[in-house]
C-alpha cells in the first residue's frame, strides 16, 4: 500500500510541471514578454507595448505575454518557446525614452538564485528563474529590450518619449521575430 | 532617438514593505510594533466609480490572492443587488478559489517557510542534514518538486477564469464562463496528477483518505510512525523535525480566531444574501474566542486606526469606514506607526479584541458544533489545540491539513458540473444598496463591504487577513496578532534572529517583512534582515 506514494524525482516533476498536454498556453515559437506595473507611470511601457502588438495583430508562432508585476510566474510562461523577447522598463539615469538592446553576453550572465526576492524581481532574475526552472527547455534565443523611464508617478499615462520609444520599439520586436519565425501567419 | 548597447543596472519593483521591530530582553522578545511602511488606497480609488469597479479593482491588491479577492467582491454585489447565481456559478467560483489555494500551500510551504528550517542555527539536530536535502533553496529535492508542481493547480483556474493572476471573470449574478467537456477533463487531468505527484507522493506518502483519518494528535504521530513512505514524506519529516527543534514551543499568538468561511453549497446560495450566508458555507465561518465558540456576525467588524496615520481613532464598521490618510509624520506624534488599519471584533460579552485570521482560525470554525450536513466537521485541530496548544508548527500543519480537503473537495465539485446547465443570470442593477462578500483566500478572511448610493460606488472597504494579523495596536494599546505572538519567542542569536522569521512567516502575511531587534534595555539595534526573501 505504502508503495503507491511514492515523491516523484525532480525530473519527473520538471516533465510534469512543464508537460504541454496539461498547459494552458500553446506551444508558440517565440514568446514576447512585456514586464512592469501599469499603476506606476512609464515602468508600464512593457505591459502597455504587450496590448498594442496585440491589437496590431501577431502571427501564429508569436505568443504575448503581459508579465506585469507577477515575478517568478512569468518564468512558466515561457517554456515551449524556441525565443523570447522580454521588454521592461529601466531607470539608469540617462534620458527618459532611451531604448537599450542588452547585449547576448549579458543576457547570459544571469545573478545567482540565492536570495532571489519576489517583490524585487527584475528581468534578469525571471531569466535566472528560468533558466533553474526550464532546465534543458531554455530557450535558445533571449533579446532584452529596456526603455529608460521618465518618472514612475503612480496613476500617471506613459511620457511623452517614453511612448515614442514603445512605439520603437515594437518595430524592432516585429523585425526580430520576423527574422525568427518569418512574418506569414 | 538612438539606440545603444550598454551594461544597465534595470529597475527594481517597487512594493510596500513591512517593518518588524522587536525589543529583546534576556534573549526573550519583550514587545514588538508591525508597520504596513505603503499606503494602499484602493478604497478612495474605488469612491464614485461604478459598482463593478470593484471586480476589476480589487484583484489587482494582491498577485498572490487575486482570485480571492474576485470571489469576494463578486459577492459583496450579489448581496447588495440580490441577483441569483446559478448552481454551475456557484461551482466554478469555489473551484477558482480552492485552485487559488491549493496553488499556494506549497509554493509558500517550499518558497517562504521551509528555507528557514535549513538555518545554521538547526545544525546540531541531527536531522539537520536531512532538512537541508529536502529544503535548501533551488537545490533541495523536495523544494524542486514542490515549487515546480505548485503552478498546476492555478493552471485549472486559468481554463475557468481566462487567466491566472489577476482574472476578473465572476461578475454579480454568475461568471463569465462557458466551459465545455474538454475543460472539464484537462482540469480533472491536472488536479489528479498534481495530487499524485506531490499531495500523496511527496507531501503525504499516504493517500488523502488516509490522512484525514486522523482526528487527534495522537492519531498524527501514530501515524508519522505508521510505515516508512508516511514517515519519510515531507509531512512526516516536517513533524519530526518542528518536535526535534522545538517549533512546536513558540509563535502562540492571541489564542481567539476569525473564520469568515468559504465554498457556497450551490443548492443553499442561489440567491446570495448576508443573512443566509453562515448556512450555506461550507468551510464554516466562526468565532473562537477565550474558549467560546460563536457565529460569526460581520456587523460586529470595526476597524481601529489609533495607531494607524488615518483619520479618526475610534471604531467604525466597515459600511461606515473611512479611509482618510495624514501625513505619517505628522501621526508619530500621537504615536501613530503603521498604514495598516485594526480590525477588531466585538465578542459577544468580551468586547472588541484582535483575532487571528488563517489556516489555523478556519480549523477552529470546523471544530465548533453544530455543523450542516453539507459543511466542513473536523475535530482535529480542536484536539491538536487542547493538546499541545498553538505554536509555529501547530500553524503551519493546520495549512497543510486543507490539501488533501481541499483537494477532494476540487474534485467533487468538477464532478458536479451540469454542462447543460446555465452559468449566469443577468441581475438588475440597482441604484443603491449595500453588500457584503468575504472569503477565505490562503491566509486568512478576506472581506469587501460595498454602499452603493446614486448607481455609483458611495463607499467601499476591504479588510485583508494581512491587515486582521499584522494591525498594529488598537485604541486600547492592545497588541495586533503577530505582534502578540512575537512576544515570548526565544532569541538564540541576536545577529540571525531566525526565530523572528519563522514566528512572522506561520502567518503568511503578504507583505515583504523586514525585522529590526532592538536591545530592550540599552535600544541598541542588533540586526535587521528580511523575512520573505524568496520568491
Amino acid at each position: 500500500m505504502s508503495g503507491q506514494h511514492t515523491p516523484p524525482s525532480v525530473e519527473e516533476a520538471r516533465r510534469l510541471a512543464l508537460d504541454d498536454a496539461l498547459s494552458t498556453h500553446p506551444r508558440g515559437q517565440v514568446v514576447v514578454v512585456g514586464c512592469g506595473n501599469i499603476l506606476r507611470g512609464d515602468d508600464a511601457v512593457g505591459p502597455t507595448l504587450i496590448r498594442h502588438l496585440w491589437q496590431q495583430g501577431v502571427p501564429d508562432t508569436v505568443t504575448l505575454v503581459d508579465g506585469g508585476t507577477a515575478g517568478m510566474d512569468v518564468a512558466f510562461k515561457m517554456r515551449g518557446a524556441r525565443s523570447v523577447i522580454l521588454i521592461d522598463a529601466a531607470a539608469t539615469g540617462v534620458d527618459a525614452g532611451t531604448i537599450f538592446r542588452v547585449p547576448g553576453e549579458e543576457v547570459e550572465q544571469l545573478p545567482p538564485l540565492q536570495g532571489l526576492h519576489s517583490h524585487q524581481f527584475r528581468w534578469d532574475h525571471a531569466l535566472a528563474f528560468a533558466h533553474w526552472l526550464l532546465g534543458d527547455e531554455y530557450p535558445e534565443n533571449i533579446t532584452v529590450y529596456l526603455i529608460e523611464a521618465g518618472h514612475t508617478t503612480p496613476g500617471a499615462d506613459l511620457s511623452k518619449a517614453v511612448e515614442e520609444a514603445m512605439h520603437q520599439v515594437g518595430s524592432m520586436v516585429r523585425n526580430d521575430w520576423e527574422t525568427l519565425v518569418g512574418s506569414e501567419p | 532617438m538612438s539606440t545603444i548597447d550598454l551594461n544597465v543596472s534595470p529597475l527594481g519593483r517597487v512594493e510596500g514593505d513591512l517593518d518588524v521591530r522587536v525589543t529583546i530582553d534576556d534573549g526573550v522578545v519583550s514587545s514588538a510594533w508591525t508597520t504596513a511602511g505603503m499606503f494602499r488606497g484602493f478604497e478612495m480609488i474605488l469612491k464614485g466609480k461604478d459598482p463593478q469597479a470593484g471586480l476589476i479593482v480589487t484583484p489587482r491588491i494582491c498577485g498572490i490572492c487575486g482570485g480571492s479577492h474576485l470571489y469576494k467582491s463578486a459577492y459583496a454585489l450579489d448581496t447588495a443587488w440580490q441577483t441569483h447565481v446559478p448552481q454551475n456559478a456557484t461551482l466554478i467560483r469555489n473551484l477558482a478559489q480552492i485552485t487559488e489555494t491549493l496553488q499556494s500551500i506549497p509554493r509558500y510551504f517550499y518558497a517562504l517557510f521551509a528555507i528557514d528550517l535549513t538555518n545554521k542555527k538547526y545544525a546540531k539536530s541531527k536531522l539537520y542534514d536531512e532538512a537541508v536535502r529536502r529544503f535548501a533553496p533551488y537545490v533541495g529535492e523536495s523544494y524542486q518538486t514542490g515549487v515546480v508542481l505548485s503552478q498546476k493547480p492555478v493552471e485549472v483556474y486559468a481554463m475557468f477564469g481566462g487567466q491566472w493572476p489577476h482574472s476578473s471573470f465572476m461578475v454579480p449574478g454568475g461568471v463569465m464562463s462557458a466551459p465545455t467537456l474538454a475543460e472539464v477533463t484537462r482540469s480533472i487531468a491536472i488536479l489528479e496528477n498534481w495530487n499524485r505527484a506531490w499531495l500523496e507522493g511527496q507531501w503525504l506518502g499516504c493517500s488523502n483518505e488516509r490522512w484525514l483519518e486522523n482526528k487527534t494528535w495522537d492519531d498524527v504521530l501514530a501515524w508519522v510512525d505508521e510505515n516508512e513512505s508516511q514517515h519519510n514524506s515531507d509531512c512526516g519529516f516536517f513533524i519530526r523535525y518542528c518536535l526535534d527543534v522545538g517549533l512546536d514551543s513558540f509563535g502562540q499568538g492571541v489564542g481567539n480566531f476569525i473564520a469568515t468561511g468559504t465554498y457556497f453549497e450551490p443548492s443553499m446560495y442561489e440567491n446570495p444574501d448576508i443573512d443566509g450566508r453562515n448556512a450555506a458555507l461550507i468551510n464554516r465561518s466562526g468565532v473562537y474566542a477565550n474558549g467560546e465558540f460563536s457565529e460569526f456576525d460581520h456587523m460586529r467588524v470595526a476597524e481601529d486606526t489609533a495607531h494607524s496615520f488615518y483619520e479618526g481613532s475610534g471604531l467604525l464598521h466597515p459600511w461606515e469606514g473611512q479611509t482618510n490618510p495624514i501625513d505619517p509624520e505628522a501621526g508619530k506624534k500621537d504615536g501613530k506607526y503603521s498604514w495598516a488599519k485594526s480590525p477588531r471584533y466585538d465578542v459577544p460579552g468580551q468586547g472588541y479584541m484582535p483575532l487571528e485570521t488563517g489556516p489555523l482560525a478556519r480549523r477552529m470554525a470546523a471544530g465548533a458544533p453544530g455543523a450542516g450536513a453539507h459543511q466542513d466537521d473536523d475535530p482535529l485541530f480542536i484536539d491538536i489545540m487542547d493538546k499541545i496548544g498553538p505554536s509555529v508548527m501547530v500553524r503551519q500543519l493546520a495549512r497543510m491539513h486543507e490539501g488533501p480537503k481541499y483537494y477532494q473537495w476540487a474534485r467533487k465539485w468538477l464532478d458536479d458540473i451540469d454542462l447543460q446547465e446555465s452559468f449566469y443570470t443577468k441581475p438588475i442593477e440597482h441604484t443603491s444598496g449595500k453588500g457584503f462578500g468575504s472569503t477565505e483566500a490562503a491566509r486568512g478572511s478576506l472581506s469587501d463591504w460595498i454602499v452603493i448610493e446614486d448607481g455609483k460606488i458611495e463607499n467601499y472597504q476591504v479588510v485583508t487577513p494581512t491587515a486582521w494579523n499584522i494591525g498594529p495596536r488598537d485604541g486600547e494599546g492592545t497588541l495586533g496578532p503577530i505582534e502578540d505572538a512575537l512576544v515570548g519567542a526565544p532569541i538564540e542569536d541576536t545577529s540571525d534572529p531566525v526565530e523572528l522569521g519563522l514566528v512572522a512567516r506561520s502567518f503568511d502575511s503578504c507583505l515583504v517583512c523586514t525585522v529590526h531587534a532592538y536591545d530592550g534595555k540599552t535600544g541598541k539595534q542588533l540586526s535587521k534582515f528580511v523575512v520573505n526573501g524568496m520568491v
